[in-house]
């Protein structure tokens, strides 16, 4: 992991998501765009899982924006939503049958190793359209969205400077 | 810290449908739908498991070579497992014995998906059920209430026993989550002393947090009476199912390499096989109301999701491995595995244990496996080999199986004369679970839910039924919002909506 001098403020930029499951992975895609932008003082990576994973990346940064995938009643593919920690906060005390989702992963490390969590956590979640069918090209309308979140997310990055 | 709360106060509905569902409705989730009779009984219930779709179109006339990549991006949550199924599969595709070196490097690794895996389950999803009870409200039955009641450094401790398997996966396979290191007849990289000796200090620890963890579950779990009425509970919560699971030539539990054994209900062995030989021991049922097929034993035939000697069903997973062994390679293990015999002996079990929430039991005891058999290895100077790799011929069709912690995972693939992939056929764990789980989930509904009468606390113990089984299904979605919650959804006949039950 890069070490910048002179900086206090560590960022991670974290895509989420499955590659080869369509929209699923559109935050992997976007992670890919990003690191191609060699934006200097950011780390970029990809957590293709989620739920407590997540801690063993996030451990030691000052501030980490994960872009995902997320699917919404009514939502539109490709639309992106901005939100934090806070924004859980109806669904972090739940649990899946089989892990545990993000947010709650985070308010564990919040709660366990406060002194090593980030003290922001961004997330940018990008409407999906299909995340059944095996495919690791997007469907067109995220796709076709795609640039467009990639220079939202870069503006962000490069404020946080 | 309060008692856990067992029990919870009961409501009469007049309603014939009960769903649990997740509150996103992600078609990668399953669901629980529980239909009543006029008298309020169960008349049935139903785990609906939606499949994610074209994998093996995406497979085919790919390289095998890459399968071992691609198969284990299915899964964000045993990810090592279907690499090392698949590696074995490329294995016998290629017709390679892997190195000794080259076996020792891929059970370490595995044993590391074991700690990480099973500490999640135990402490993430089971612990709550226990710890906070299962009728505590849900705002608090979940891994913060735990680490809440338990205290912050074992919560710590949890964090970090967990992130050494996940280190020790990293080492030896390149990356934690979705390792890279398999090959056919070996592995890609050899290790070095220097990192030999990390993972020998961590598998240590392991093996100390294992021992912390078998007297937390005496302490919590079969201390209280309430629970072992739960575990012992035979109208929820037991099935007398056939058992699966791998052994070494002394019926020895394995977990990456091996024979496979199936037992009967008195615990005799019914068949023992090579992974070549899967399918002329297990066939698939298909139902109706599901897309996912249910294995069952073929020699017994498929007789519906009842219990019993002439019912094919049968389970895997820690239940079926330790029914199907005669015990553990590693003492403080085995130790513990006849803690468990005399218990139930005790309590007039003898034979397999059919108690569904067992299962936890035999986790925690496969947790201590894990990280003794991890110190076992990373102790082993020899392991920091260069000879990891053998020799490997044309390929042609093979299969490789191993135990993933959720039970017995089947990969089988053939490929022509370049390679390229012409067939692929996966047995999942929790596939082969299916019909055990489905079974086991109308069972503590029947016996939970009378005259109409539920709770949020009654139908978490319905849920109790098939988590044990720590089932994956579909486990490749990680969208955002994924699988955090549960709700039940009341309907009336017409199928609108009345009530709305959430346990969060």
């Amino acid at each position: 992991m890069p070490e910048c001098v002179g900086r206090t403020v560590k960022t991670l930029l974290l895509g989420v998501g499955n590659p080869i499951l369509s929209d699923d992975g559109a935050g992997i895609h976007a992670a890919r765009m990003l690191k191609e932008l060699a934006i200097p003082g950011i780390d970029v990576d990809e957590l293709p899982a989620s739920g407590l994973e997540l801690l063993d990346v996030v451990l030691g940064y000052d501030r980490v924006i994960i872009v995902d995938a997320i699917k919404t009643e009514g939502g539109r593919p490709g639309d992106l939503y901005e939100l934090r920690e806070a924004d859980f906060a109806r669904t972090i005390h739940g649990y899946s049958p089989h892990g545990i989702n993000i947010p709650t992963a985070l308010a564990m490390g919040r709660s366990i190793v406060p002194e090593r969590m980030p003290k922001e956590v961004l997330f940018f979640a990008i409407e999906a359209d299909d995340i059944v069918n095996v495919s690791e090209e997007l469907t067109p309308k995220v796709a076709e969205a795609l640039p467009g979140i990639v220079k939202r997310i870069e503006q962000v990055l490069r404020q946080s400077l | 810290m309060a008692g856990p709360i067992v029990n919870d106060t009961p409501v009469k509905t007049t309603e014939r449908k009960i769903t649990i569902d997740p509150i996103t409705r992600l078609e990668g989730h399953g669901k629980i739908e529980i239909f009543l009779n006029d008298a309020g009984n169960v008349e049935n219930a139903y785990l609906q498991i939606p499949e994610l779709r074209g994998f093996e179109r995406f497979c085919i006339g790919r390289h095998v070579m890459e399968l071992p990549v691609l198969t284990n991006r299915l899964c964000g949550v045993c990810p090592a497992a279907h690499h090392i199924a698949s590696t074995k599969a490329l294995d016998a595709v290629f017709g390679a014995e892997p190195t000794e070196t080259a076996k020792k490097l891929r059970e370490l690794f595995y044993m590391g998906q074991y700690t990480h895996s099973h500490i999640a389950h135990f402490y993430a999803l089971a612990a709550p059920d226990f710890v906070l009870g299962p009728s505590a409200p849900a705002n608090k039955r979940n891994v913060l209430g735990v680490v809440d009641a338990v205290g912050v450094p074992i919560g710590a401790e949890v964090i970090k026993h967990r992130s050494y398997g996940q280190k020790v996966q990293e080492i030896i396979g390149g990356r934690a989550t979705h390792p890279v290191f398999g090959l056919p007849g070996g592995v890609s990289k050899q290790i070095s002393e220097e990192e030999r000796a990390q993972m020998e200090e961590m598998a240590k620890s392991c093996v100390e947090f294992g021992k912390f963890t078998i007297k937390l579950f005496h302490d919590v779990v079969l201390a209280n009476k309430d629970y072992l009425g739960l575990v012992l509970n035979t109208d929820a919560y037991y099935l007398e199912t056939y058992y699966m699971g791998m052994v070494d030539k002394n019926n020895k539990s394995q977990f990456y390499d091996g024979d496979i054994r199936v037992v009967d209900q008195k615990g005799k062995e019914l068949v023992k096989f090579k992974p070549s030989e899967y399918l002329d021991v297990i066939a698939e049922h298909v139902e109706p109301w599901t897309y996912m097929k249910m294995p069952y034993l073929k020699k017994v035939g498929w007789k519906g999701f009842v219990a019993g000697p002439s019912s094919g069903m049968f389970r895997v997973g820690p239940l079926g491995r330790i029914n199907a062994c005669t015990g553990y390679t590693t003492p403080l293990a085995q130790k513990e595995y006849e803690v468990l015999a005399k218990t139930m002996k005790d309590l007039g079990v003898t034979g397999p244990v059919h108690h569904t929430l067992a299962y936890h039991w035999a986790r925690v005891i496969e947790l201590q496996h894990a990280g003794e058999r991890m110190l076992e290895l990373a102790s082993d100077r020899k392991i920091t080999s260069s000879d990891i790799r053998g020799p490997y011929k044309e390929p042609k069709e093979g299969v490789g199986i191993c135990e993933a912690p959720r039970g017995t995972l089947i990969h089988h693939y053939a490929a022509d004369k370049n390679g390229l992939c012409t067939k692929i056929n996966m047995i999942v764990a929790s596939t082969n679970n299916y019909a055990a789980s489905n079974t086991s989930v109308v069972q503590a509904a029947k016996a939970m839910i009378k005259n109409g009468m539920v709770s949020q606390g009654l139908l978490n113990k319905v849920e109790m039924a098939f988590r044990c089984y720590d089932p994956c299904h579909s486990c490749g979605t990680h969208a955002l919002n994924g699988g955090p919650a549960l709700e039940v959804t009341i309907r009336r006949k017409d199928g609108t909506v009345v009530e709305k039950l959430r346990n969060f």
